[in-house]
C-alpha cells in the first residue's frame, strides 16, 4: 500500500507541475499576439506587460494620449493599438481600445457587431458564459479593476457583440471604445486625454534595441518588451518548477524502491509456498509472471491514480481560474506528456520488478523445501 | 509405462545411489525401502521431476522427462503426477479448499473437478474453510493425499504417508491411497517402512535402496 501511495503522490505532483508549467507558458504565449513592445507609464516593465497584455496586475499609471500620437507616427512602428483600463464588470476588465485590437487577436464575433458608438461593448466568450450577458443587454461597470469600486450607474454599457472563443485573454475581456472610458473618467479637454498603454508592432525587428531606448531615455514613458519580460519571469518560476519536478522524481524513486523491497520481502516470506507451487506444476515462468504482475499492478495502479489525481487538481485550478480570471487555459497538449511519463514510470517499474522475478525463477525447489 | 533407466545421484562428488532400474506397467505399484538417509526421498524427487539425476533416464509413456524443457517438466508433473510429501508441503496460510483449488489451477484443465466430493472422501468437507495451519497432523495428511489425487493422475508418489500417524489414522490414509489409486487407475510409488500400509497394497515391484549400491 505504501508503494502505491508513494507512486500516487509522486505522479500527482509531476502531473500538476507539467500542467501548470505548460499552462503558464501556453497562456503567456497565446495572450501575446506577436507584440514587440508596450509603451506605458514609467515603473516596472514586467508590471506594464502583465497589466497591458495579460490583464493581470495593475497598470503602472497613465500616459498622455497626445504624446502617443507621436509614437504612432514613428517610422519604426508598423501598428499601434491604444488601450485604456480602469473599470470592471463582475471582475471582468473593461478595456477601452479601437477596432484594431480585435484584428490583433484575429477575433471573430459569434453574434452581433462591433461597437459603433460610445458605451457599446463587445464581450469575450467567457464573459458572456459567466455573466450571462447577451446582445442588447445593459450593465454598469464598477470603477477599478476588481468588483468593489464605485458603480457608474449614470452611464450603463450595452452589449452589441459577443466574441468567439479564442483561448486567449480576449475571452475574459469586455471591449469598448476609448470614448466610453473617457466619457466616464476624463474631463472634456481633449489635450488631457489619457490611456493606459500602447501596444506596438515594429516594421523591423532591429528596432527592438533602438526604439525602447528612445522612449525610455527621451520621454516620461517606458517601452517594455513582452518576450524579454516574460522570459525573465519564466526563468524565475522555472527554477521553482524544477525543484518541484526533482521532488516528485525523488518520491517516484522511493516508490520504485518500495516496490522492489516489498516484492523481495514477499518472495522471502513465501519462498516455501512458491516451491510448493512448483511441485504442483506451476512452471518457473508462471511464477515469474505472477510476481511480475504483482509489482506491475502496484506501478500501473499508482501511476494511473496519480495522473487522475493530478488531472483533478488541474481541473480544480481551471475552475478557480475561471472565477479568478488570471490564467487562461487553452487547448493544451498535455496528454502526450502525461502518457509519456506513465509509460516511462511503468517501464522503470518493470525493470525494477525483474530483480525479484529472476530470484524466483532461479529458486531450487528441493533445497527450498528441505530448508523449510 | 513408467521406466527408470540407470538412474544415479551424487552429492558433492559422493555417490548416493546408482543403477536404479525398473519399469512399471499401468496400475502396477512400486515399493521403495531402505535405511534412513540412503536417499529414498531424493530418488522420489528424481522420479517426479523435482530433482535432476546425475545420470540416467526417466520415461513416462515414451516421454523422456528430463529431456523436456524445465517449464514443461513442471507442467507434466502438474498434469500427470500426484505427490504426497513426507512433510505434506501444504500452503499453511491457505484454507483446505484453497489448497485443492491451487492444485487444480496448476493442472490448467477445463474439466470441472468436484472438490467437495474429494474433501468428503477424506473427511474434510466440513473443514474446507479452515486454514491448514489449524489442522491436526492426521487432517493435514488426508488433505495432502486429496491434493495428490485431485487431477486423476496416472502416477502417484507417496513419501512415508503414515509415518507420524497413529494406527487409526494410518489405516484411514492407507485405505484412502489404495481406493483413490484404484479409482484413478494410477500406479503407486510408495516409500514406506510402515508395515500397516505394506500389508494393504499388493506391490508388483520392490526396490531396496542400499542393496542397489
Amino acid at each position: 500500500m505504501l508503494s502505491v501511495f508513494l507512486m500516487v503522490v509522486g505522479i500527482t505532483i509531476i502531473t500538476v507541475s507539467i500542467l501548470v508549467n505548460q499552462v503558464t507558458k501556453d497562456t503567456f504565449s497565446k495572450n501575446n499576439p506577436g507584440l514587440d513592445a508596450v509603451v506605458g507609464a514609467k515603473g516596472s516593465p514586467l508590471q506594464l506587460i502583465l497589466s497591458s497584455i495579460h490583464h493581470i496586475d495593475i497598470p503602472t499609471g497613465n500616459i498622455s494620449y497626445q504624446n502617443t500620437k507621436e509614437i504612432i507616427k514613428h517610422p519604426a512602428i508598423k501598428s499601434a493599438v491604444p488601450i485604456s483600463l480602469g473599470d470592471n464588470f463582475q471582475n471582468f476588465r473593461i478595456v477601452g481600445t479601437n477596432k484594431s485590437f480585435l484584428k490583433l487577436y484575429k477575433a471573430d464575433l459569434i453574434s452581433g457587431t462591433v461597437w459603433s458608438q460610445p458605451m457599446q461593448t463587445v464581450i469575450g466568450y467567457n464573459v458572456s458564459k459567466i455573466t450571462k450577458l447577451k446582445i442588447d443587454k445593459f450593465f454598469v461597470g464598477s470603477h477599478g479593476l476588481i468588483d468593489t469600486g464605485d458603480v457608474h450607474l449614470e452611464q450603463p454599457y450595452k452589449v452589441v457583440g459577443v466574441l468567439k472563443k479564442t483561448g486567449t485573454i480576449l475571452d475574459n475581456l469586455i471591449l469598448t471604445s476609448l470614448d466610453s472610458v473617457w466619457n466616464l473618467h476624463s474631463d472634456t479637454n481633449k489635450d488631457r486625454l489619457e490611456i493606459t498603454s500602447l501596444l506596438l508592432k515594429y516594421k523591423n525587428k532591429t528596432s527592438s534595441f533602438s526604439f525602447p531606448r528612445l522612449i525610455n531615455k527621451g520621454t516620461n514613458m517606458q517601452a517594455a518588451s513582452p518576450s524579454f519580460e516574460i522570459s525573465k519571469l519564466l526563468k524565475l518560476t522555472g527554477n521553482a518548477h524544477r525543484i518541484v519536478d526533482y521532488l516528485s522524481i525523488l518520491i517516484i524513486i522511493l516508490s520504485f524502491l518500495g516496490i522492489l523491497f516489498t516484492l523481495l520481502n514477499n518472495i522471502n516470506e513465501r519462498k516455501y509456498d512458491l516451491a510448493v507451487l512448483r511441485t504442483l506444476g506451476f512452471s518457473r515462468w508462471k511464477l515469474f509472471s505472477i510476481i511480475l504482475s504483482e509489482g506491475m499492478i502496484i506501478s500501473i495502479l499508482g501511476s494511473t491514480i496519480g495522473i487522475i489525481c493530478g488531472y483533478i487538481i488541474y481541473e480544480s485550478m481551471y475552475y478557480f481560474s475561471i472565477v479568478g480570471r488570471s490564467i487562461e487555459f487553452g487547448q493544451l497538449n498535455f496528454l502526450n506528456d502525461l502518457f509519456l511519463i506513465w509509460i516511462i514510470v511503468n517501464i522503470i517499474a518493470f525493470i525494477t520488478c525483474l530483480i525479484p522475478c529472476i530470484k524466483v525463477y532461479k529458486q531450487n525447489i528441493r533445497s527450498t523445501l528441505l530448508n523449510s | 509405462m513408467f521406466i527408470c533407466e540407470d538412474v544415479s545421484f551424487n552429492i558433492d562428488g559422493q555417490k548416493l545411489f546408482s543403477n536404479i532400474n525398473f519399469n512399471l506397467k499401468p496400475q502396477e505399484d512400486l515399493l521403495i525401502t531402505g535405511p534412513s538417509g540412503i536417499g529414498k526421498t531424493t530418488l522420489l524427487s528424481i522420479l517426479c521431476g523435482i530433482q535432476k539425476p546425475t545420470t540416467g533416464k526417466i520415461t513416462y509413456n515414451s516421454i523422456d522427462l528430463y529431456n523436456l524443457p524445465e517449464n514443461k517438466i513442471d507442467e507434466f508433473r502438474g498434469k500427470n503426477l500426484g505427490v504426497v510429501f513426507q512433510n505434506f508441503n501444504l500452503i499453511n496460510t491457505f484454507t483446505v479448499k484453497q489448497n485443492l483449488e491451487i492444485a487444480v489451477s496448476a493442472i490448467n484443465t477445463r474439466k470441472s473437478i468436484p472438490l467437495f466430493n474429494l474433501l468428503d472422501k477424506v473427511g474434510l468437507a466440513n473443514k474446507s474453510h479452515i486454514k491448514v495451519a489449524n489442522l491436526s497432523i492426521g487432517e493435514k495428511q488426508r488433505l495432502a493425499v486429496a491434493r495428490a489425487f485431485v487431477g486423476d493422475p496416472k502416477w502417484v508418489f507417496c513419501d512415508e504417508p503414515t509415518s507420524s500417524l497413529d494406527d487409526k489414522n494410518a489405516n484411514i490414509i492407507a485405505n484412502l491411497i489404495k481406493e483413490e489409486s484404484l479409482r484413478c487407475k494410477a500406479s503407486l510409488v510408495l516409500i514406506t517402512h510402515d508395515s500397516r500400509i505394506q500389508s494393504l497394497i499388493n506391490f508388483s515391484k520392490i526396490i531396496r535402496l542400499g542393496e542397489q549400491l
